[in-house]
């Protein structure tokens, strides 16, 4: 169980496989999002590989504030992501709303549905910002993943 | 990803509990679409409810955001209404500078464009190296208003950054970067058969449909109808520039494709005349906090098509009433009609192709098999491998262009 | 402003429309106010007559004890005709005007939605752009809803 688990998270820090969710934003985050992959930010030189399923996905990158539309669905996608996974709240929206606090079809940020792992801020989040978060949520991976080994040892 | 086995979109025996409230609801009869619903609404956030509880400037920060790819156009329609109302003169410099932003987020848009629907026809190359164009935009933006997107450039009676001198050359030079480039798209788009067998004769709507459609936008220009708020209605500094606008008689995504490729160039004519002749005096008059009561439409030409705000003020610094219609939804009729008769795996660029501005990479689609009455719920991702795989085996093939394509970019 | 004035005028002699009910609010902006009894007629010779091809938007407000409805016309010109009409909040009827105009379809179904308006003659479709567990009586556009209904 524990090689089975160490192999797992030292394949989830060399790639993660992430997926892409957008909760009613208007759409700026998820283009920066997009633009993370294209040759100037290239996420995919860190191992990040978008994934069109949530049964295969690490890390569920999330956008936009949540619409009561799409409550639901968010928690089922979480729901199917297998463990251990990650939740990645892109852009001041997803943290906490962002200006469509008041609006009376939003709820708030993702975190009122979902537990999130890390929050990035911006509107929208810059690519920069977004690889920055990856990175670190990866080497918080790898420091959890040498604490663990330290105590077995 | 796909081998070149047959992809079969798997039928679920029974009909599943939980159908999703947006999305499409097709009606599959063998390979070809019997008829679409469309269910919108999964972003509707309660923008306009909220305006009204805002302060004229707030509700604009608020307006910016309904689209994060066109959020000057949204600004901009709805601070004009306000001027308007308010009998406001905005300073001729500053209206410059609004088109200025304003063409730069139309450039940025179709080359973003490009990308998408290069990667909905396999063609993914061409997302890599569009978007690392559009990059070249989003320096220029980011340096002229101080953020990649949501420019916050506008205020009530003008805007809110001047341009210096330098910055303003610098735009120059990148613009003939930038049309230098655009001149492959449209070679592309003219001379690559396997780009004009892909995209023509797909999402077909004749000139008469168009207009009984109420489309707008490139939609509607590449079937014909010389429609552009620009000319039509012109606002902002447009009355004084001279640009053309792009229609094509192809009335398919073919047809669209080139009318934005073709609307880049115009772009660029655009910007330069208002660089080289940009006023000189104030980026801002004085506005009042209270708006006096009244009311006004604007128009708006954004990268989609048509946007019209309607403002309402009643003497308080809160607007009464707030009603923006955004360009995409003025289309979902259109595509309606251009997926009826037509194969499912033309539907994602058919969807694609009037650039909507609802993020449909999430947008879940349920099919009935008319024929077997079973049912399934497909993602776009799924919807996505199915139309690349149907071309490949109608003889549709990117491989060659995606490596030319490749090659071109590492020599670049 | 002779395109627009020559508009305004025919107006007046076709429908017998009075003159402080239309007005040229600037170059390229007609308004008009009808009663709705007489709004489909006008909307026939706006569209059949003058031309009117294109329904950018249809704006509904919450005026107390009636709910207005503006229709906001466009022509290949760039002249847009704004019409304006109102029915009781009691009785908030409309009738389709998907007939002359498809996109409507969308913009009227958005009424039904956020104003409670009641639309006559319109297709079977999904709603827009509430969810379909919205409670049933709440109109989040009309003056008197506040979010705080919603719990």
């Amino acid at each position: 169980m524990g090689v089975i688990s160490r192999v797992v998270t030292w394949a989830r820090i060399k790639s993660p496989w992430v997926l892409h969710f957008n909760t009613g934003a208007c759409n700026a985050c998820d283009i920066e999002i997009v633009a993370a992959l294209t040759p100037r930010y290239d996420i995919e030189r860190f191992g990040a590989q978008l994934k069109g399923t949530p049964r295969h996905a690490d890390v569920l990158l999330c956008s936009g504030p949540v619409t009561r539309q799409i409550e639901d669905r968010l928690v089922r996608i979480y729901r199917q992501m297998p463990e251990p996974k990650f939740v990645i709240a892109v852009g001041t929206c997803a943290c906490s709303g962002g200006v469509f606090q008041d609006c009376y079809n939003v709820k708030s940020g993702i975190d009122a549905v979902i537990p999130v792992s890390a929050y990035v801020p911006g509107c929208p989040a810059s690519p920069k910002a977004l690889i920055n978060a990856i990175v670190k949520l990866l080497k918080s991976l790898e420091e959890s993943e040498a604490k663990k080994n330290a105590k077995a040892v | 990803m796909h081998d070149s086995h047959e992809f079969k979109i798997p039928f679920g025996p029974q009909h599943p509990a939980l159908k999703e409230p947006e999305g499409f609801s097709i009606a599959l009869k063998g390979e070809k679409i019997m008829g679409v619903e469309v269910r919108l609404g999964y972003n509707h956030r309660g923008i306009e409810k909220a305006c009204e509880s805002k302060t004229y400037i707030q509700a604009m920060y608020l307006v910016e955001r309904v689209c994060g790819i066109c959020s000057h156009s949204h600004s901009t329609c709805f601070i004009q209404a306000v001027e308007e109302i308010a009998g406001l003169v905005v300073p001729k410099r500053a209206l410059y500078l609004r088109t200025l932003v304003g063409e730069l987020e139309r450039i940025h848009s179709h080359l973003l464009w490009l990308g998408v629907a290069g990667h909905e026809i396999g063609f993914d190359t061409l997302l890599m190296y569009s978007w690392r164009d559009r990059e070249v935009v989003m320096d220029i933006l980011a340096k002229i208003t101080g953020n990649r997107v949501n420019y916050g450039m506008n205020t009530i009676g003008g805007v809110r950054r001047d341009i210096f001198p330098l910055d303003a050359q610098a735009v120059l030079k990148d613009v003939d970067i930038l049309e230098e480039r655009t001149k492959y798209y449209i070679e592309l788009a003219l001379k690559e058969t396997t780009i004009i067998k892909r995209l023509s004769g797909v999402g077909v709507v004749s000139h008469e449909d168009a207009i009984k459609l109420g489309a707008v936008g490139p939609t509607a220009r590449a079937s014909g109808i010389a429609r552009d708020t620009r000319k039509d209605d012109p606002y902002a500094a447009y009355g004084e520039l001279k640009f053309d606008v792009i229609t094509s008689d192809k009335n398919d995504v073919y047809g669209r494709t080139i009318v934005r490729v073709l609307e880049l160039m115009e772009s660029y004519k655009i910007i330069r005349q208002v660089i080289q002749n940009l006023p000189e005096g104030p980026i801002t008059v004085k506005a009042p906090r209270k708006i006096p009561a009244g009311e006004a439409i604007s128009r708006y030409e954004a990268p989609r098509g048509e946007d019209v705000h309607y403002v309402k003020s009643n003497g308080t610094e809160k607007p009464e009433r707030v009603k923006m219609r955004a360009p995409t939804l003025a289309n979902v009729q259109a595509v309606k009609h251009m997926l009826k008769d037509r194969y499912l795996a033309d539907m994602p660029i058919v969807i694609a192709a009037i650039d909507p501005c609802f993020s449909c990479t999430d947008r879940l689609i349920w099919v009935e098999d008319v024929n077997s009455k079973k049912y399934d719920v497909m993602n776009w991702g799924t919807l996505h491998a199915y139309s690349v795989d149907w071309h490949r085996q109608h003889g549709i093939n990117f491989s060659k262009l995606n490596q030319e394509l490749a090659k071109k970019m590492e020599r670049a | 402003m002779v395109k627009e004035e020559n508009m305004k005028q025919e107006i007046i002699r076709q429908l017998n429309v009075p003159e402080d009910k239309i007005r040229i609010v600037r170059e390229r902006r007609i308004s008009l106010e009808a009663d709705y009894a007489v709004f489909g007629k006008i909307l026939d010779f706006a569209v059949k007559q003058l031309r009117f091809d294109y329904l950018c938007a249809i704006t509904g407000l919450d005026d107390g004890d009636r709910l207005s409805f503006i229709y906001e016309l466009a022509q290949g010109d760039g002249i847009m005709l704004s019409l304006k009409t109102s029915v009781p909040k009691s009785h908030p009827v409309l009738k389709t005007v998907t007939p002359y105009f498809l996109c409507a379809d969308v913009y009227e179904r958005e009424l039904v939605d956020l104003f409670g308006a009641q639309v006559e003659g319109l297709p079977e479709g999904n709603r827009y752009p509430l969810t379909d567990d919205w409670p049933k009586d709440q109109f989040p556009l009309r003056k008197d809803w506040t979010p705080d209904l919603l719990k």
